[in-house]
């Protein structure tokens, strides 16, 4: 019973996730045909269009692929505002910019920032938008006006978002009022050493309703009889939640876990806006301080440098997502397992 | 078992017990009723507070708002006539609109074509290309806005293109950027079409374009609708290229809004009551959008999981 059940619950976490996708399509599409149904099989290989790739892939060339790489043979140049004008015949350094940016640099305490602070927002908006997704599974009057109201945090722009929530935690302002009629004084949100956790609770309240989106997704994949069986089993509400329904989460859960972790070492937005250039040393994560070394010290190369160290970072999580997603046979980036 | 009354439902119908039915009602519950109301209370003030505050804050007064006052002490709407000089949104308004639009049309446009023979033909690279498209939606914008800023003035050095400070360097730049993506969202709706429908207009003649056309492109707006509204808010979102690339007469919304936030650091009281309009008139296209569109959008979302 025990492998049978686990078994079901493995596979409908998995049609959750690609059902998820799917729905991008049109509610109205039939065929719900699960991730290991066989279909590539009808694949032209007559009379292709390919001609069709080539405004797109031109454009990636252009404007991602050479880039990226004049990235890299940047990084082992000693770039400056007054190389970067003839930037070809600047003078190469080999791998200095590197062992500058590992050894006397901020970047690696930028990397235990950025890990950091992803890691704790995402620890906090786990368990929101599960609490969000349960709560808004079952039909209730106005239930689509909640719904709607949950995604504003993440529909509104992120800086906008930054702009509203520097204004409200000014010295003195609407935050350190509403605080203090309860005793609370928590000192300078935008200056010291608490801008840290400043970033992490507005990333908090900018992204949970994408875990919340997630998890309903994977809520959606419940089956009926499942409910059913737990009625009659008559299992209380905490049991039904921790033993029927939370498994059918981890799929779409390791998947938001993946790119919302992704977004936030990626998020330069936030924390731009939130509290300016030069950032306190203590919100100093890698996209602000890869720009603060270009555009404010103009230490161009060891920007550089910096940028590719990061994409090494990024390159961790990026790959088990794209291990986790079947690209082909599943209709979505679901999660394979 | 009472099975009969009991709907099975297959995987791929939604989540909405029968309506009426207090019986379905009880087997569903998921949560006690006082723990659901306290979660909703709390996560909708979580999120109305905050808005709301930014509303009331746009027709505050800036003392008042630095003082921290919730409520108005007095009520003008002098700010949403201000803001169009004062913080540039007149011509940083446009200039989003412009881009982004621009974005939108083009990037749908592509990503349908790309899309359809990604789905619908198998060549050498097909794979490659699927992952690639996946990989470079997670490539961190500040690797790239330097090694494209450099591009780009060389490309008015060797080549006596002025890229750098147009809106055209921007459209570029954000029409590549959501290209990965855009492709993504038509990858996965183009998979859920029947095929029937495109070989039988092949047996009748059609040429690949026909079939495109005539047949792919009246199916499949909803999905294009989607790809093009996420291309318009990467270009609408974005502060990191445009504020590198862009000078004060092609500024889109974001940075305008940006910089005019940084500039009240410091001296008297901050306009806070126009930073709060600003931000309201640069939210409210997006959110109308999403409110539009959400059936389709949050599919969307989660298709790809990206903003």
């Amino acid at each position: 019973m025990s492998t049978d059940a686990s078994n079901e619950v493995r596979l409908a976490a998995e049609s959750a996730a690609s059902r998820a996708a799917h729905s991008a399509a049109d509610a109205s599409s039939q065929e719900p045909s699960g991730p290991s149904s066989p279909r590539r099989k009808g694949l032209s290989e007559r009379n292709r269009p390919l001609w069709m790739l080539i405004p797109g892939g031109v454009l990636m060339i252009i404007i991602i692929v050479v880039p990226l790489l004049l990235g890299i043979f940047m990084s082992t140049l000693n770039l400056d505002q007054y190389t970067l004008r003839k930037w070809v015949s600047a003078p190469f350094i080999g791998v200095e910019n590197f062992v500058e940016a590992m050894t006397s640099s901020p970047l690696l305490h930028s990397v235990w920032l950025s890990v950091s602070y992803s890691l704790l927002a995402m620890v906090v908006t786990l368990p929101l938008g599960i609490a969000a997704a349960v709560a808004t599974q079952n039909a209730f009057k106005g239930r689509a006006v909640i719904r709607s109201i949950f995604l504003i945090p993440y529909v509104l722009p992120s800086f906008v978002v930054a702009t509203v929530w520097r204004t409200m935690l000014q010295p003195d302002g609407i935050v350190d009022k509403a605080l203090g009629t309860v005793g609370i004084d928590v000192g300078l949100w935008l200056n010291g050493p608490q801008t840290f956790w400043t970033l992490v609770l507005v990333q908090i309240w900018a992204s949970w309703p994408f875990i919340y989106l997630l998890a309903l997704s994977g809520l959606q994949a419940v089956d009926h009889e499942v409910h059913e069986a737990s009625a009659l089993d008559g299992a209380l509400w905490w049991n039904k939640l921790r033993y029927v329904v939370f498994p059918y989460l981890k799929g779409p859960l390791s998947l938001a876990f993946l790119i919302g972790m992704l977004h936030h070492i990626n998020n330069f937005t936030l924390p731009f806006v939130l509290f300016g250039v030069p950032a306190p040393a203590d919100v100093e994560v890698l996209p602000i301080l890869t720009y603060v070394t270009s555009f404010q010290s103009f230490r161009f190369g060891l920007s550089a440098a910096m940028a590719f160290i990061s994409l090494v970072l990024i390159a961790i999580p990026l790959f088990v997502y794209l291990r986790a997603v079947k690209l082909d046979d599943a209709e979505s980036p679901g999660a394979k397992k | 078992m009472s099975t009969s009354t009991a709907t099975r439902r297959s995987p791929g119908t939604t989540d909405i017990p029968r309506p009426g039915s207090k019986r379905q009602h009880e087997v569903l519950r998921l949560l006690p009723g006082p723990l659901l109301t306290i979660i909703l209370l709390f996560l909708g003030a979580l999120v109305l507070i905050p808005v709301l505050y930014i509303f009331l804050a746009s027709v505050n007064s800036d003392i008042g708002v630095a003082n921290g006052e919730f409520w108005p002490s007095s009520f003008s709407l002098d700010n949403y006539s201000k803001i169009w000089t004062s913080v540039g949104l007149a011509t940083g308004l446009a200039n989003s609109v412009l881009v982004a639009g621009a974005t939108a049309v083009v990037s749908a446009a592509l990503s349908v074509s790309t899309a359809f023979v990604l789905v619908r033909y198998s060549f050498r690279g097909r794979l490659t290309i699927l992952r690639g498209l996946l990989a470079l939606q997670s490539v961190p914008g500040t690797l790239m806005v330097l090694p494209v800023f450099v591009l780009f003035s060389s490309a008015s050095t060797y080549l006596g293109i002025q890229v750098i400070g147009t809106q055209w360097g921007l459209f570029v730049t954000y029409l590549t950027f959501a290209m990965p993506f855009s492709t993504w969202v038509m990858v996965t709706y183009l998979r859920g079409l029947p095929k029937e429908l495109e070989e039988a207009a092949k047996i009748d003649g059609a040429s690949n374009l026909g079939v495109l056309f005539k047949i792919i492109l009246p199916l499949s707006w909803p999905g294009i609708v989607v790809s093009g509204i996420f291309a318009f808010l990467l270009g609408w979102n974005d502060v990191l290229f445009a504020s590198v690339m862009t000078r004060p007469e092609s500024q889109t919304a974001a940075v305008a809004l940006q910089i005019f936030g940084a500039s009240q650091e410091g001296g008297a009281i901050p306009f806070y009551g126009q930073m709060m309009a600003a931000a309201l008139v640069c939210a409210a296209p997006v959110v109308i959008l999403y409110l539009i569109f959400q059936r389709y959008l949050v599919g969307g979302l989660t298709a790809g999981g990206v903003k």
